[in-house]
């Protein structure tokens, strides 16, 4: 009975969509692949726990980001392109001020500190070095950005509040290429060193060899689950968060309940643009050089996590941004790293053919 | 207009000579006022203003005018129902009064304060809760949430209020932790206006509450607006349902093309020939 249930599923799904049948195939190739690679040693067991820890560590900086994108669709209707840039602003300023303290008194002057131009081994910015600046450039990363955010919301996206989706999506873009090329404009289009020194690190010895886990990745993971719990409990247990969810669900009925709606909006800009501002300083942290193009090109990465975790959902978002990031760098056992995005776009493909409203589809948790 | 004034001084005619209830002849000895307009001569509850009054009112979306002069008043403690033909504009009334379509002439008057260019977010405050026909319900929000919305303006939320809504509807409380959208057809209508009751307005506002319910649960929806009315709120309802509305409401309108046709006490509608011929479907 079951075994002949599952032939006749398994007869319709080969009919009647053969290319998803394809796609199932190649997955559970790909995947009988990988355990016969890890049985033969072709790939060590630490070598794939080592890309599912930094896969995981990027997820979360990606679904960080997700959060203020998707909160921005479900409560303002459209897909802010200048998302990613504001990852960037977050990055720069919050890099400039850890510089300035972290460098005050050093040989390097004001403007080489600003402009972080400055030596990154004179400087030797590392959470266990300068903790004071990595928290001070931190708190100003985020600071600016909702400081950035919350203008350009009223020059640009508060007179088009009743315009369409897709008009303020292009106003984003616009938007976005202003924030990069200002930043192009201050500091130029090189890429910045910004840590050096020794960074404190781990290594776990597993079965075959050992990850390396230093404390700039402890302090991201640390961090973003920390700010993802802190959106969690402003979304349900706060007035506040009752409000921004009830915007979401429906927006008509938000106004004839008395829901103040701009000042969900603004409430909605800050949060938003906190997280994408920590997102940007955070993995630039992690991956210690940065330059113009920080956000624009996780921009894409993040999208992919939002649509594959539903767009409009804050939880789809994160688990959209681990799957992400753990996909985008668990494909380097096949394929080499200058192709690992193909990997992380192709999941968003085949979920936006197969799966359009994502993971979490239907489920607006906010 | 002239139409609509014309029709309206026909029926009043005909409901004078008719002039077997008391509205009617209060009716004949206002309109003994010569220079009162239909919106003014309908004062019958005496010298008190009305709760809300609409006057003269123009009102419609983007360019297209869907109100034409529209005059209708509710007063404190009555149960008015505003029926006709789909297209009528019956919604559009509502909408106009809660500020939620584009004003094009005339006003608005709630509670003696002129109401007309506010937002919704600001006539909250007056006193006044619209609970609309559709989507009335955060469906992704669980029932208490809703209902905390419901006094979201309210700087904590009313626990008496809460509880005299769950005494009112003994189902929300069972479901306070579910998801609203969860909830069957009738019990989101129940959490809508539980919703619309968290700030014990003076006036309640419903648009179509039967809608979509099932026929067994129309009787009790409407016994249920009946008891709200019992214990003081004033009710504004449109229905499409109207032969039932009439028989339990206090007064009512007939709206045709966004002009007033016809306006008496429910009873005097029902036995309207014209009205039930052409509104009631006989």
């Amino acid at each position: 009975m079951g075994v002949s249930e599952t032939y006749e599923r398994g007869r319709r799904l080969l009919v009647e969509r053969p290319f998803l049948a394809l796609v199932v195939v190649v997955g559970v190739l790909l995947f009988l692949d990988l355990l016969y690679k890890l049985g033969t040693g072709a790939v060590g067991i630490a070598t794939v726990v080592g890309h599912v820890w930094n896969g995981t560590v990027i997820g979360l900086i990606i679904g960080l980001a997700g959060i203020g994108l998707s909160l921005t669709y479900s409560i303002l209707g459209f897909a802010n392109f200048s998302h990613g840039d504001y990852l960037t602003a977050g990055a720069f300023s919050g890099w400039a001020t850890s510089y300035l303290v972290a460098g005050l008194g050093s040989s390097a002057d004001l403007a080489a500190l600003f402009l972080l131009t400055a030596s990154p081994r004179a400087v030797g910015v590392t959470i266990a070095s300068k903790p004071l600046a990595v928290f001070l450039g931190l708190g100003v990363a985020v600071v600016f950005t909702v400081v950035l955010a919350l203008f350009l919301d009223r020059v640009v996206y508060e007179p088009m509040r009743d315009a369409g989706g897709i008009s303020l999506l292009i106003a984003s873009i616009g938007v976005a290429l202003a924030i990069r090329y200002a930043v192009v404009f201050v500091y130029s289009t090189d890429i910045r060193g910004l840590t050096a020194g020794d960074v404190p690190r781990s290594r776990l010895t597993i079965v075959d060899g050992a990850v390396v886990i230093d404390a700039h990745e402890v302090a991201l993971v640390v961090g973003a689950v920390a700010l993802m719990l802190g959106v969690h409990l402003l979304l349900q247990r706060t007035t506040l968060g009752k409000a921004m969810r009830a915007m979401a669900d429906n927006k008509d009925l938000a106004r004839v309940t008395g829901i103040p709606t701009e000042r969900v909006i603004t409430a909605t800009w800050i949060i938003g643009a906190a997280l994408a501002g920590s997102a940007g300083y955070l993995i630039a942290l992690k991956r210690g050089a940065m330059n113009y193009n920080l956000g624009w090109v996780l921009l894409l990465l993040i999208f992919a996590a939002v649509i594959l975790g539903g767009i409009g959902s804050v939880y789809g978002a994160i688990l959209g941004g681990v799957a992400i990031g753990v996909v985008n760098n668990l494909s380097l056992v096949w394929i080499p790293s200058d192709f690992a995005r193909v990997a992380a776009f192709l999941i968003m493909i085949l979920i936006l053919l197969f799966r359009p409203e994502g993971i979490y589809g239907g489920v607006k948790t906010a | 207009m002239s139409d609509a004034t014309d029709a309206t001084d026909a029926t009043d005619a005909t409901d004078a000579t008719d002039a077997t209830d008391a509205t009617d002849a209060a009716d004949a000895t206002d309109g003994a006022a010569a220079d009162r307009t239909v919106g003014g001569e309908t004062a019958v509850a005496g010298d008190d203003a009305p709760l809300l009054e609409t006057r003269d009112l123009d009102a419609g979306y983007g360019d297209l005018q869907i109100l034409d002069g529209v005059d209708m008043y509710v007063d404190d403690g009555e149960y008015v129902t505003i029926v006709g033909p789909n297209g009528a504009g019956k919604s559009t009334v509502m909408k106009s009064v809660f500020g939620l379509t584009v004003h094009m002439g005339g006003e608005v008057i709630f509670d003696g304060a002129d109401i007309t260019d506010r937002k919704p977010e600001q006539i909250i405050h007056e006193g006044l809760s619209y609970v609309p026909q559709n989507e009335n319900i955060f469906g992704t929000l669980t029932v208490e949430e809703n209902l905390e919305m419901g006094a979201y303006i309210l700087d904590e939320v009313p626990q008496d209020q809460m509880r005299a809504i769950y005494d009112r509807f003994p189902i929300l409380e069972e479901r306070e932790t579910q998801k609203a959208g969860t909830l069957s057809g009738g019990q989101q209508q129940m959490l809508a206006m539980g919703r619309a009751l968290m700030l014990d307005p003076k006036l309640l506002m419903l648009d179509e509450p039967s809608a979509g319910l099932a026929p067994d649960l129309v009787d009790d929806m409407f016994d249920r607006i009946d008891e709200i009315n019992d214990a003081g709120t004033s009710i504004l309802m449109v229905e499409q349902n109207a032969k039932e509305a009439l028989r339990r409401c206090d007064r009512g309108y007939v709206l045709v093309q966004g002009q007033n046709r016809f306006e008496n006490t429910g009873d005097a509608l029902l036995d309207n020939e014209e009205v039930r011929r052409e509104f009631l479907g006989g």
